[in-house]
């Protein structure tokens, strides 16, 4: 519906388009016919219609009727008509003003309501933008809070593990130093045992400690701030360290080295590669059964990159996981459904692994091991070049 | 064979379970432990222990499963072990049967003291096996047959819902129950949503029972989880 105002401005242009075209062409009746001045009126019909809608049009429409009877047609200013084909042409001129103010406000009708249409189209177009826009940021916010309290979960298992251990430790050394005795159940503890309990409470401190220490690692990855030393070293020398570190969790496991003759000197951080190596010594040591044997192997790869690959006879990694396995805190014997008995690491290692190899400008990824069984976790490095060693302490910013 | 109690741990960490086994050993039980549930419950199958103790996260066999495993074949007491956060998986288990909790890190002697608190419940209910007129636990006397309860030497009135209620609370006494085991146990398997009948029914309960309801000492709220019935032994 057109506003009252709207329409009232309709009925005033309707009466100031006839008077001015009456005013305009009266003084001159003589000189034209009234064919002429019938158009002139038409036309304010026209542009009335078109502006103001059907009604001020049916005004406009009147009143041409009646100024041009009054003022054109003979006898002038009486609203009597002499010849009968005036009475045809002021009815035709009716007609046609009618016709013409309602189709032509119909069309403006039509065309608002078109416009009309579109703006409501586009409006709910916005609207349904914005209501995704909402709802993507409200699914993101919550994907990365379920993210945030299962990682917090993740840390304080982690943390409350050991101090489980260690609490449990103490509490029954501190039952006996006391003396307590609970209902008829005297407290004793053999030397065995009271040394057992401390070697608990020992192992689950360094425990915590490597967590501590993992946990600052990965924080100094993540936030781009992990510094490689970059010096001119073997690969030999990079994985004896790694194996000498390695060496109490290899528990029977035989290790074979086997490294291309040849292979040149590479510009690595050799503390941060050696890490990666233990690590994933570590892990094949992890999730293999004693007696087996772990294989090293380093060659040289193409576009100036040697590639090393550590390798187990283990139950292997399922393809799906072999990814999120380098997810921060994923542990497949947790997480993915991998049985083992000896004791599950920090989740750590092999995202502090990814970290330092994609740091160095290298990849690192997971394959079948040989046949089929087992692990192979496969790792490039850049041989590097002059320049790079001319800059040691270069800032390697990983992106997560 | 000895007449040590025998206790089952089942932890997936070995450093726990090193500490367990010893503490335990220390107050004179007999104690084994398995890495994971399948271990456990296959050691379980030719030891029969008195008791098991359950870690719930665990590889191959989780403790839910355990216990659900266990409950199957014994009514053998359970403690679990579980960490913050694991609240809803602990009260599933307690509804599959699980007798009691600790909630890690504990101390040896909260442990112990659970462990007394199961082995003495499953003997008495061993004891008790035999048809009873009468229960007679602690501040608490009730004659089944003429339905007369007595608390401190007091005799009081129940409604039909309150004793049975009351009944279910001795019968199972020192054991946490969660509200879906009351429900189920006292109203039926078409109430065990109800909490709010549950809070209406202890409500006056301790009203009735209890010197000073605002801080019970016989029917203790056990948060998050549901109630245990201490008679005060």
């Amino acid at each position: 519906m057109e506003p009252v105002n709207l329409r009232w401005a309709g009925y005033v242009g309707a009466i100031f388009g006839t008077a001015f075209v009456t005013a305009s062409l009266a003084p001159f009746h003589e000189q034209i016919n009234s064919t002429t001045v019938a158009l002139a009126f038409l036309l304010v019909v026209l542009f009335v219609a078109l502006f103001w809608g059907s009604r001020p049009a049916l005004l406009a429409s009147v009143l041409g009727v009646f100024c041009l009877n009054f003022f054109f047609l003979p006898p002038l200013y009486t609203l009597s008509i002499a010849h009968p084909q005036n009475w045809v042409a002021l009815t035709a001129f009716f007609t046609t003003a009618l016709a013409v103010g309602q189709l032509s406000a119909r069309a403006k009708r039509r065309a608002e309501e078109a416009e009309e249409g579109r703006r409501e189209i586009e409006r709910l177009y916005q609207e349904l933008q914005a209501v995704f826009e909402r709802a993507s940021q409200a699914e993101a916010l919550r994907q990365s809070e379920r993210l945030k309290s299962a990682l917090l979960d993740a840390v304080t298992h982690d943390l409350r593990t050991p101090l489980t251990s260690i609490k449990a430790s103490i509490t029954t050394l501190l039952d006996e130093v006391r003396g307590r005795s609970q209902e008829e159940q005297l407290v004793t503890l053999d030397s065995e045992s009271r040394l057992e309990m401390m070697e608990v409470i020992d192992e689950e401190s360094d425990r915590l400690n490597r967590f501590i220490g993992g946990l600052i690692e990965l924080a100094r990855i993540e936030a781009g701030e992990l510094r490689l030393s970059r010096r001119w070293g073997t690969v030999d020398e990079i994985i004896s360290t790694a194996l000498a570190r390695a060496e109490p969790f290899k528990e029977g496991r035989e290790v074979e080295v086997d490294i291309e003759t040849e292979l040149p000197v590479v510009s690595v951080d050799e503390r941060a590669v050696s890490e990666v190596v233990y690590t994933l010594v570590d892990n094949a040591a992890k999730y293999s059964a004693v007696g087996t044997s772990i294989r090293i192997s380093a060659q040289r790869a193409d576009d100036g990159m040697i590639m090393m690959a550590v390798e187990d006879k283990g139950d292997g990694i399922a393809v799906d996981l072999r990814e999120r396995v380098f997810d921060k805190f994923f542990r497949a014997t947790r997480d993915g459904d991998i049985s083992t008995h000896q004791p599950s690491g920090t989740g750590m290692g092999l995202a502090i692994a990814k970290g330092i190899v994609e740091a160095h400008g290298g990849k690192i990824w997971i394959d079948s091991g040989a046949g089929g069984r087992g692990t192979r976790v496969v790792f490039t490095l850049p041989i590097g070049d002059e320049e790079i060693t001319e800059q040691p302490e270069h800032a390697a910013h990983v992106d997560y | 064979m000895n007449d040590k109690p025998r206790i089952l741990v089942v932890d997936d960490e070995p450093q726990l379970t090193r500490v367990l086994r010893t503490g335990l050993k220390s107050r004179g039980y007999d104690v084994r432990v398995a890495a994971d549930g399948l271990a456990g419950f296959e050691t379980f199958s030719d030891w029969h222990p008195e008791l098991v103790i359950t870690d719930l996260a665990m590889p191959n066999m989780d403790g839910l499963e355990l216990c659900r495993r266990l409950r199957t074949i014994s009514q053998v007491p359970i403690i679990i072990l579980s960490a913050k956060g694991e609240e809803k998986i602990k009260v599933e288990a307690l509804d599959i049967g699980a007798d009691d909790f600790v909630t890690k890190p504990f101390g040896i002697d909260e442990l112990l003291a659970r462990v007394r608190a199961s082995l003495r419940r499953a003997s008495s209910r061993n004891s008790n096996e035999t048809t009873q007129t009468a229960l007679e636990l602690g501040d608490f006397h009730v004659d089944l047959e003429s339905r007369n309860v007595t608390v401190r030497g007091r005799e009081i009135r129940l409604t039909p819902k309150e004793f049975d209620l009351l009944i279910y609370f001795i019968n199972h006494s020192g054991k946490v129950l969660t509200h879906h085991t009351l429900l189920a146990a006292v109203w039926g398997g078409d109430y065990v949503e109800q909490d709010q009948y549950l809070r209406v029914f202890v409500g006056n309960l301790r009203k009735k029972l209890e010197t000073n309801p605002a801080s019970p000492r016989y029917i203790l709220t056990e948060p998050w989880v549901g109630y245990r019935f201490s008679p005060n032994e």
